[in-house]
């Protein structure tokens, strides 16, 4: 088994860090539960902040695991191994595999909508979140109301799952600001007699180029920005959707009728994460995501020598900090590996 | 500084109720004296967590905090596990104490409360009563309301009530030694006191502003705190 | 709207409520404004349904509407609480059952705070041992008295001689539910159905053959607000609200309102009465108003209970065209008699609002 590492989903994460294994010279397998490798970006049309298309960054990420890995998808992972030489690996249907390291990059899920009652999501027709929208564009559909109509007036309601103790998650999800401006911008630009309100607390515009991206939706695009959380969305007589918020900066309680509402659905640790980590012992911190060795200098490695992380499985990331974090991985993976030897 | 505000904190739902805030704004966009005071909820929490013993002191003696209809709306939204409603509790209460509530025309309607509800409570054992609510003091009960007062024995008894009678029962007279309990519970868990005090400050102001108060409900301060709004409060003036 | 999202909800709120052996304690509003309710429950319980529903003569208000106006401190209202706790322990019952709202929401707040703050509780414990010479147990078991109808709500469809189905088209009427705020605005978990699309009057509603009207306001007070009715400077406040509702709910045309406060039934009904004289709005059918119920009224109704026996006559607005759309007969010459069947005159009419008196 040598230097055979084997890393547990194949996300932008899995996939990079796959990539980068291999041109270090290590044998490596990726294992995809799904029936193919790609994760939440596949499914995504365009990306912040410069609404490139997403396929440009999948197909550069799938290139860069060139011949030297070996991919499974549909896989099912049973159970884990632990011993002196490594871990071995076992799935549904398939023989086991045994390999010195893992790398979990199992990813994120998003936030259950549902799970905010108070904003209707799967009762009231109109209202979808930012992951449909998405869909929406990709596909190239028309956006229209549940009835085929073309919305004149929508809202996105930022923090949906995130910061919020109700229901549960009380961190930021970190891209949800930033993708909620791209999407009203898309939705401007997609139909010009739509309005878009964007209801938000902060706006976290912290990376290269978004608070830009800001500035353009305000000033080219004219979409509303209020400061004010959502409180709650109800459905009138024609399906169109009332919401309650407050109006922050100016201290009052304003109603808005939209035609569509967008939820902003955050991060949240995934289930399939969680089963994985218990297989190997490892640890979770208060808000789900997985735990490393140390926050800010081995924040690849994890507290079982061998097991390392990348990606999302250890908190919201976007798509850049996930790739570099996962090139990262790789490169403590074969420290890991030559420190082996030398012993 | 902040001895105010370590009062407050005294209280059990003060510590429940006062997190840290968010300023997000779903507390005031649901609450319905939002929308018809000039009332934000948000800016209750807001205050209070600056600890600044001179602003709170202000906000006791205020309009606003009388504000709220203690719906308890805001604590269901609350992305934080503030309840401003139950602050708003708290708050009242320490305003009545130190004699805060005098200053505002809303908090001077406490007496009228206390000399309502209040007595009822000891003198019945209910919180209503239907003798003592008179159809001139409650026009929008209409004539339904009127009916039932002028023929209320009787209209009790129709609907199954033991009006006024013992042993259990709708509106039953509740025994005397029971009422006696109550009275103990009162004098000895501070609403005799709290009483006492709205009783007297109520004195000082009525006196401060000229306005005759007497005993009972038939006087000129208990009818003007009661019937009397001296400025717009709503969100729209 | 799509049901099943609710149905989803619904599921993750079930709440365990006792099938027996129950302490009863009375509310103010209702026994003020709606006593029918109060010994219409009495019989469903104790005739319908054969369950042990005990009284006992000695409890009192729980002071829960001295305590949200402010007058009654949070020490006397605990100790008023653990009181009746101590009355229930002493008849020998351990499931209490109450047909207030407010009361329902306090007896939920303290127990919560004594769960956190268990020295609150020792120190309510001293107060009530040295002003009554009490002690008491917890109850196992709390409910709202709409919690134990909608329990045996299936039972009560059973036993019933009527639906809510309109007699002329066939079709299910069209229901508005209003939940009291403190059922479980404050702890979601504590009502049936949480706190977003509570299920305690829906699952009634459908159980007896109704349908149920999601309107955008349907989460708004009713208004009570506590003083802000209690002072009739603040009533403006109070009637605000409950138009605002109606003016939310009047495009869906329901046929009546259900409500599981007492309050609430009583803003609803006397409000609508109030804007037809005010202002000449008047809700629903050619001036009729929106009857507003109970739900101890409409377990009354759908059992066959005679409409004045369950207190019908005393709603400002008048409950008759109900009556005449399920086919519910009615005496109108005995609306107004006493129990002997004496005339003790009857109400004056309205302006504007409709009205049904007898001869």
């Amino acid at each position: 088994m040598n230097n055979k590492v084997i890393v547990i989903g194949g996300g932008v994460a899995g996939m990079t860090a796959a990539g980068a294994l291999a041109d270090l010279g290590l044998e490596v397998l990726l294992l995809e539960k799904d029936s193919q490798t790609g994760g939440h970006v596949k499914n995504w049309d365009r990306l912040f902040p410069s609404r490139r298309p997403g396929k440009e960054v999948m197909d550069f990420v799938g290139k860069s695991m060139g011949t030297g890995v070996e991919q499974r998808c549909n896989v099912v992972v049973n159970s884990i191994d632990r011993s002196n030489d490594g871990f071995t690996v076992h799935m549904e249907n398939s023989e086991p595999v045994s390999a010195k390291c893992l790398v979990i990059a199992t990813g994120y899920e998003l936030f259950d909508a549902h799970k905010k009652e108070e904003y209707g999501y799967g009762i009231y027709d109109n209202v979808i979140t930012s992951a449909e929208l998405e869909n929406i564009f990709r596909e190239g559909k028309k956006l229209t109301t549940h009835d085929g109509k073309t919305p004149r007036r929508m809202a996105i309601v930022h923090c949906v799952g995130s910061r919020d103790e109700k229901v549960g998650n009380l961190y930021c999800s970190k891209v949800c600001c930033v993708t909620g401006v791209k999407q009203a911008i898309e939705i401007r630009e997609m139909l010009p007699g739509c309005e878009v309100t964007s209801f938000y607390m902060d706006l976290r515009m912290y990376d290269r180029n978004f608070e830009e991206l800001y500035y353009e939706a305000q000033q080219k695009w004219g979409v509303n920005f209020i400061r004010g959380r959502l409180s709650e969305c109800a459905e009138n007589p024609d399906h169109s959707l009332i919401l309650k918020a407050e109006d922050t900066l100016t201290g009052r309680p304003l109603k808005l009728t939209v035609d569509m509402v967008v939820l902003l659905v955050g991060f949240v640790p995934g289930a399939e994460t969680r089963r994985i980590a218990q297989m190997v012992g490892l640890q979770a911190g208060a808000d789900g995501f997985l735990l490393s060795a140390d926050e800010h200098v081995q924040d690849n490695s994890t507290s079982v020598p061998g097991v390392f992380l990348a990606g999302a499985v250890k908190g919201p990331a976007c798509i850049v900090n996930t790739i570099a974090d996962a090139r990262a991985t790789a490169l403590q993976v074969k420290k890991h590996l030559t420190n082996l030897k030398t012993k | 500084m902040g001895k105010l505000y370590d009062k407050l904190a005294e209280d059990v739902r003060f510590i429940e109720g006062l997190k840290a805030c968010l300023n997000c704004g779903t507390c005031t966009a649901i609450c319905p004296a939002a929308e018809f005071y000039n009332y934000q909820p948000r800016q209750i929490v807001d205050i209070l967590q600056t600890r600044n013993d001179e602003e709170i002191e202000a906000l006791m003696k205020s309009e606003t905090i009388w504000y709220c209809g203690e719906c308890m709306s805001c604590v269901t939204r609350c992305p934080r596990g503030n309840a401003p409603g139950l602050l708003i509790t708290v708050l009242r209460s320490v305003s009545q104490e130190l004699g805060y509530f005098v200053e505002s025309e809303k908090g001077r309607q406490q007496l009228a409360i206390k000399r309502t509800v209040g007595e009822w409570i000891l003198k019945y054992g209910y919180c209503l009563y239907p003798s003592e609510i008179l159809p001139q003091m409650h026009p929008e009960q209409g004539p339904i309301w009127e009916w039932e007062h002028e023929n209320m024995d009787e209209v009790m008894h129709r609907l199954g009530a033991n009006y006024k009678k013992t042993g259990p029962g709708i509106l039953r007279k509740i025994p005397q030694e029971d009422l006696d309990e109550v009275q103990r519970i009162f004098d000895e868990t501070g609403a005799t006191e709290r009483y006492r005090k709205i009783e007297e400050y109520s004195r000082i102001k009525a006196d401060e502003m000229g306005i005759n108060l007497e005993p009972g409900l038939d006087n000129d301060y208990i009818r003007h705190i009661y019937t009397v709004n001296e400025k717009d409060h709503t969100k729209d003036a | 709207m799509k049901i099943e999202g609710k149905r989803n909800i619904w599921k993750d709120y079930q709440k365990e409520i006792a099938a027996d052996r129950y302490f009863y304690v009375r509310s103010c509003v209702r026994q003020n404004f709606f006593p029918g309710s109060e010994k219409t429950f009495l019989r469903i319980m104790k005739e319908e349904l054969h369950k042990d529903l005990f009284e006992n003569a000695a409890h009192t208000t729980c002071s829960g509407i001295g305590y949200h106006s402010d007058v009654v401190p949070f020490e006397t209202a605990m100790t008023m609480v653990a009181r009746q706790f101590s009355i229930m322990t002493e008849s020998g019952y351990e499931n209490f059952t109450t047909s207030c709202i407010t009361s329902f929401g306090l007896y939920s707040e303290i127990l919560e705070t004594w769960h956190h703050f268990p020295e609150v509780e020792e120190r309510v414990r001293q107060h009530l041992l040295k002003a009554t010479g009490r002690t008491f147990n917890k109850p196992v078991n709390l409910s709202h008295a709409s919690d134990v109808i909608f329990k045996f709500r299936k039972e009560i469809a059973a036993n019933g001689q009527y639906k809510l189905i309109n007699k002329n088209t066939g079709k299910p009427l069209q229901v508005v539910e209003h939940i009291g705020c403190h059922y479980s605005r404050m702890f979601p978990g504590k009502g049936i159905g949480g706190a977003e699309y509570p299920y305690v009057l829906v699952g009634m509603i459908e159980e007896w053959g109704g349908e149920v009207i999601d309107y955008p306001e349907r989460r708004h007070c009713c208004g009570f607000g506590f003083r802000q009715y209690l002072i009739q400077a603040n009533r403006g406040y109070s009637i605000s609200s409950t138009k605002k509702k109606f003016d939310s709910m009047a495009p869906y045309k329901p046929d009546f309102i259900l409500t599981n406060c007492p309050g609430c039934p009583m803003f609803l009904d006397r409000w609508q009465y109030a804007l037809s004289e005010m202002e000449g709005i008047t809700y629903g059918e050619n001036g009729h108003g929106i009857p507003v119920l109970t739900y101890e009224e409409l377990a009354g109704m759908i059992l066959g209970y005679d409409p004045w026996d369950i207190g019908l006559q005393v709603h400002q607005v008048p409950v008759e065209p109900l009556l005449d759309k399920i086919g519910i007969p009615y005496d109108t010459p005995r609306k107004f008699l006493t129990m002997d069947g004496k005339i003790m005159g009857q109400p004056k009419a309205p302006s504007n609002l409709k009205f049904y008196q007898h001869e």
